[in-house]
């Protein structure tokens, strides 16, 4: 956790772009919250029927750890729009993403409970010390 | 019914053990919850999946009980779904991640 699930229309984003989105994904969500790189998943898929693409081309859909500000959810979604633009082509009329907070307490993540935004540090040195020591 | 949304990686878990964890997570569903799971199994494409901007080996159970439950029960059945999610695939304890929300609010 975070998670964010990208559902596309086929073709609109190659295989090219996806793993330069997912690290633009992953820079910018630790970026604006801080959190370590290693939580950060970043999934595509295309015509996903688990994430109706409405009318839009793109949809990215973060679920995150609760407590982040508002700011820090508008930077997330203006930024990701913005990647997934470049890399992919896509107008940015044409590209959603919305973010939804998960409290950490409902997320096992390395067979213990989410550390609460913030507090990662005691949970980075026992499930990935190599992360830790560069956070 | 119980919804359940369990993605992983393409070609990482056989269909043997897609079935098997299938039925655990129904009965699971059925002794913590009291019903059956609504199972929706999503697989992401190949190369489509990254952890910490790498190609992912990370699969995520989702479950959403129809009440809610105290902090402590959460977490003892949050082990057990993942540790049986782990026996059955291989995969370790830092490949899965488990969810148990409460109720979308009315």
């Amino acid at each position: 956790m975070p998670l964010y699930s990208c559902n596309a229309l086929p073709g609109a984003i190659d295989d090219a772009a996806k793993p330069k989105i997912a690290a633009d994904i992953t820079r910018i969500h630790c970026d604006v919250t801080g959190a370590p790189p290693i939580f950060v998943h970043a999934f595509f898929f295309e015509d996903a029927p688990h994430q109706p693409l409405d009318d839009s081309k793109a949809f990215l859909f973060g679920s995150i750890r609760a407590g982040r500000t508002d700011d820090q959810k508008a930077q997330i979604a203006d930024q990701m729009r913005q990647s997934i633009h470049t890399h992919a082509g896509i107008p940015l009329e044409d590209i959603k993403v919305i973010t939804q907070d998960t409290p950490a307490k409902w997320v096992l993540e390395g067979g213990e409970i989410m550390p609460e935004p913030g507090e990662e540090a005691e949970w980075l040195a026992k499930h990935h010390p190599e992360a830790a020591a560069h956070a | 019914m119980i919804p359940c949304t369990c993605i992983v990686q393409d070609g990482q878990i056989s269909a043997e053990s897609e079935a098997t964890l299938r039925s655990k997570l129904d009965a699971f569903s059925t002794k913590a919850f009291g019903s059956s799971a609504e199972i929706n199994w999503v697989t992401v494409p190949a190369a489509g999946g990254f952890t910490a901007s790498k190609p992912s080996t990370s699969s995520i159970v989702s479950i959403r009980p129809s009440a809610p439950i105290d902090q402590e029960t959460r977490a003892t059945l949050l082990h057990e779904l993942c540790g049986f999610w782990t026996a059955e695939t291989g995969q370790t304890l830092n490949e899965i991640v488990g969810v148990i929300s409460d109720p979308m609010p009315a």
